[in-house]
């Protein structure tokens, strides 16, 4: 009997692969929270019309998570997914519900960044989930992402367990040619509610330990069913000699190359031959299941190969379990990684490290700098700061942070500005130079109580935009008004979730978030955590801001000014400007105080005066506030 | 079109030369013509036209607003079109506009890595002078580096506190990583009905036109994406696309 597949060349991203792939296996509730590289996932699912299944971005990454584990505790398909940063904020509860482990399948997407394309830690999330005991699964492609998402779910139910997908930047943001397959929509499923305390809940060590157990079994039934289903691909290399004997410890190299790396591997050997490579010499073990370790594997290629070549992005998780293998085996042949050979812990796996691992794994003549290419040119490069759009309103605040420091006579150097995620850590760049740090979601506030405690002695800032105030700051001012820390937080409130590509987030206008929902607004929240300084400002009117901000800053107690103004970038894109601004030529003496205070993109200087792209400019009239000759007027007459 | 062997007086001028070096495999006479346009029907001459399935890389730079990576969108499209195995990884800064912005293109490979190796680029298409450079190091020795004249000031360079590259400067290194330069100035766009034609898709026509991307890529399929990838504009980007390609096809 022959079933007509219904399949589609697109072209897609790894994010959107597994979105469409998560569809194919009828996954009924998806959660999660934006940050780079992972956001087009849901950005994906969003965009689409789902009426049968539920799609949220949700407050932050442990919510989200959460979310997603109770349907899937109550036997639903469910996907979350978060960058590693969000992994951090969301493992709480992944620890905990991996104890639980889950009865409809539960998937976890985590997108790492070696290389560092999107500012953050090169954290190797592996080791979440060889912490948690949890299965994780690594495509090595786009394509292989739409396959291995659907085989996600599938051993997800199977083991009982959540499980893991890990993309890294350069298969989530890679677009390439896939056959997508017609979605399914999610199984019938009444919601199981089943009560069981010894199960969902940690009450008592008898309880922890048994589940304890319980994941440890998991995790080998998880590993039992990547087996049958053949995840792990062993190539073994043809046996070189039977006349003379010994087969062992004589049969040339081994590979292990996990995730990416294993995309790099052709292209590597065809540059390799030219050194006296030769391909059929050479087994390889693709590790697309990282966790549980292949032992059984590994061992095969131990027994098989004289040296084994280990080809991993960032920690050598593999490489040492490989070596603790060897050890048993008693194995006398060389590994060559991270911990003995050429590799470093730092950035992304290429054809680059194919060919140079083989090279010092085989001792073949390959040059050093075979991949090293003419450096020296981007020495010459102009520097290029990113600064905010034109039309930001965060411009305008961080022009009055800086104008209230200087009117209490203070400088910029005295007066801590903590800073947190998102748009709002532009502040750190020039012009501004207003902010001073950068760590993680919520930050700044718990870093501002910090100093203060310190002994500061001059008026301690926290700057927070909106999105990242619901996902982490809450805590962190609810901490602060508690103890009545003197301190001044400036939340930045333009609407959206601006940096990873503008979603929405609980503060954004009802109108534009999906129907049903309702906007929480950060207006009414803050006084009702008993902030009894509270301020409203438009940052656009640079002057009113910098005044309120610098009473604010000479009052006690907890002050919050909540500086409101939509993200330009999305009000132009519904065809709305702030204003019209334009320049009066003859009152210019290209001084060129706009474009030292304001940085705005939009200005450049001409011959006779400066001049404003009108495509460019927002009409915010900034640049006309800092002007003090009146060579740039607001207003409607052209 | 200005190849090694030209000095720098012609390469400031912006014309388009033909190589008059190395001999190189020209496009052929398959003439085609672009039917959809409404009041014009744009024709090309391509001579000894002959497609080769090959592995070929591109490696994209320029700023944000640029449309840098729609070039590269576009390939990507016509490769699908001619069943090239083909990954396309754009890489953008986190500024919305004016940030660097960079894109790498891999046609005929399977399995693919997305990362062009260092030394590893057939071509390098760059969009702005001194973000050229950042791709300098990416062209394979041989290969042709097409470098389209615009400069955009980052704020610190237009104030005068901080410096900028030459054009000769850039195109020094260019030679010096061994790439063949190929030079479009910037103010020298094309006008279609007095208006400068996108500068993407001249770079675009001018890249398929002259390097060895028009033997893997079918110009006339690129063609066919350019057409019917946006609703507005047809003939314009058209006219885009083919006055780049015919620059080059023309020797002018």
């Amino acid at each position: 009997m022959s079933v007509e597949v219904q399949l589609e060349t697109r072209i897609v991203t790894g994010n959107e692969a597994l979105a469409l792939g998560a569809l194919r296996a009828g996954v009924r509730v998806v959660t999660g929270y934006p940050g780079t590289p992972s956001s087009g996932v849901l950005e994906s699912l969003v965009s689409m019309n789902l009426p049968d299944r539920h799609v949220e971005w949700s407050t932050n990454e442990k919510v989200a998570f959460e979310v997603a584990a109770g349907a899937a505790w109550a036997g639903q398909r469910a996907l979350c997914t978060m960058k590693m940063s969000g992994l951090n904020v969301a493992y709480d509860s992944v620890i905990s519900i991996a104890y639980s482990g889950c009865t409809g399948g539960l998937v976890i997407y985590v997108a790492d960044d070696p290389g560092v394309s999107a500012g953050m830690a090169e954290q190797d999330s592996r080791g979440f989930a060889i912490m948690s005991d949890l299965p994780m699964l690594e495509p090595a492609s786009v394509a292989e992402t739409y396959r291995l998402i659907q085989v996600a779910f599938d051993l997800s139910e199977r083991a009982e367990t959540p499980v893991f997908v890990r993309l890294v930047t350069s298969i989530a943001n890679a677009h390439a040619p896939v056959e997508v397959e017609e979605p399914i929509p999610p199984p019938e499923r009444e919601a199981l509610l089943a009560r069981d305390i010894a199960r969902y809940t940690k009450a008592g060590a008898t309880i922890c330990m048994a589940q304890h157990r319980d994941l440890i079994a998991r995790l080998q039934r998880a590993g039992q069913a990547i087996r049958e289903m053949g995840l792990n691909e062993l190539h073994l290399s043809p046996p070189k000699s039977m006349n003379n004997g010994a087969m062992n410890n004589e049969q040339g190299l081994g590979i292990v190359a996990s995730g990416v790396t294993a995309a790099y591997l052709e292209e590597g050997f065809e540059i390799a031959a030219q050194f006296g490579f030769k391909r059929d010499t050479v087994s390889i073990l693709r590790v697309v299941a990282t966790n549980p370790f292949p032992a059984a594997e590994v061992r095969t290629l131990l027994r098989h190969c004289s040296t084994v070549l280990v080809l991993e992005e960032l920690e050598p998780y593999l490489e040492k379990n490989i070596i603790v293998e060897a050890h048993q085996l008693g194995f006398q042949g060389r590994i060559v990684g991270k911990l003995d050979g050429p590799f470093s812990r730092i950035g992304e796996y290429g054809v680059s490290q194919v060919v140079q691992g083989v090279g010092q794994a085989l001792g073949l003549p390959v040059p050093a700098d075979l991949f090293r290419g003419y450096s020296t040119a981007e020495q010459l490069a102009a520097q290029r700061p990113i600064t905010v759009c034109a039309g930001c309103p965060h411009r305008g605040t961080f022009l009055a942070l800086n104008q209230a420091i200087r009117r209490l006579k203070l400088k910029k150097d005295e007066v801590m500005v903590t800073g947190d995620i998102g748009c709002t850590i532009l502040g750190m760049n020039p012009p501004f130079d207003t902010v001073w740090n950068e760590v993680a979601m919520g930050a700044s506030l718990g870093l501002a109580q910090g100093y203060v405690y310190a002994g500061t002695k001059t008026p301690v800032i926290a700057t927070i935009g909106d999105s990242t105030f619901f996902h982490a700051g809450l805590p962190a001012l609810v901490n602060a008004v508690q103890h009545q820390v003197p301190l001044t937080l400036v939340v930045m409130d333009n609407g959206w979730t601006g940096m990873t590509g503008m979603q929405v987030n609980p503060g954004t206008d009802e109108a534009f978030q999906p129907a049903g929902n309702r906007r929480v607004d950060i207006a009414r929240l803050i006084p009702a955590l008993g902030v009894e300084q509270f301020f409203v400002i438009d940052p656009l009117n640079l002057d009113e801001s910098a005044s309120v901000i610098q009473n604010a800053l000479t009052l006690p107690g907890v002050k919050v000014v909540l500086a409101r103004q939509e993200c330009a970038i999305q009000a132009q894109r519904r065809g709305l400007r702030a204003g019209q601004v334009r320049v009066v030529p003859e009152n210019c003496n290209l001084c060129k105080l706009c474009i030292t205070r304001t940085g705005c993109p939009a200005i450049t200087i001409g011959e006779e005066s400066i001049t404003i792209d009108p495509d460019l400019c927002y009409g915010c009239g900034l640049c006309a506030q800092v002007c003090n000759r009146e060579a740039i007027r607001r207003g409607l007459e052209q | 079109m200005i190849n090694e062997s030209m000095n720098n007086e012609q390469l400031a001028n912006g014309e388009w030369r033909m190589a008059n070096g190395e001999p190189r495999d020209r496009p052929h006479v398959s003439r085609f013509t672009f039917h959809a346009s409404r009041n014009t029907d744009y024709e090309l001459r391509i001579t000894n036209y002959e497609l080769r399935i090959t592995n070929y890389d591109v490696y994209l730079v320029g700023v944000g607003g640029q449309g840098v990576l729609t070039i590269g969108d576009v390939l990507m499209e016509a490769a699908l079109q001619q069943d090239i195995p083909a990954s396309f990884y754009p890489t953008k800064g986190m500024a919305q506009r004016g940030g660097f912005v960079k894109a790498q293109l891999r046609l005929g490979r399977q399995p693919v890595g997305p990362n062009v190796p260092e030394q590893g680029a057939d071509l390098v298409i760059a969009m702005e002078v001194s973000e050229a450079l950042k791709a300098v190091r990416f062209v394979k020795p041989g290969g042709d580096f097409l470098l389209f004249g615009h400069v955009w000031p980052p704020t610190a360079v237009m104030l005068g506190k901080a410096s900028y590259p030459t054009l000769e400067q850039v195109l020094e290194q260019v030679q010096e990583a061994g790439g063949r330069r190929h030079y479009l100035a910037a103010e020298n766009l094309p006008l279609y009905e007095g208006q400068p034609v996108p500068a993407n898709i001249f770079v675009l026509g001018a890249a398929v036109g002259h390097s060895g991307l028009g033997q893997v890529l079918d110009p006339s399929v690129v063609a066919q994406v350019v057409q019917t990838r946006w609703k507005k504009g047809v003939e314009r980007n058209l006219f885009a696309f083919q006055a780049g390609l015919s620059q080059m096809a023309n020797g002018k």
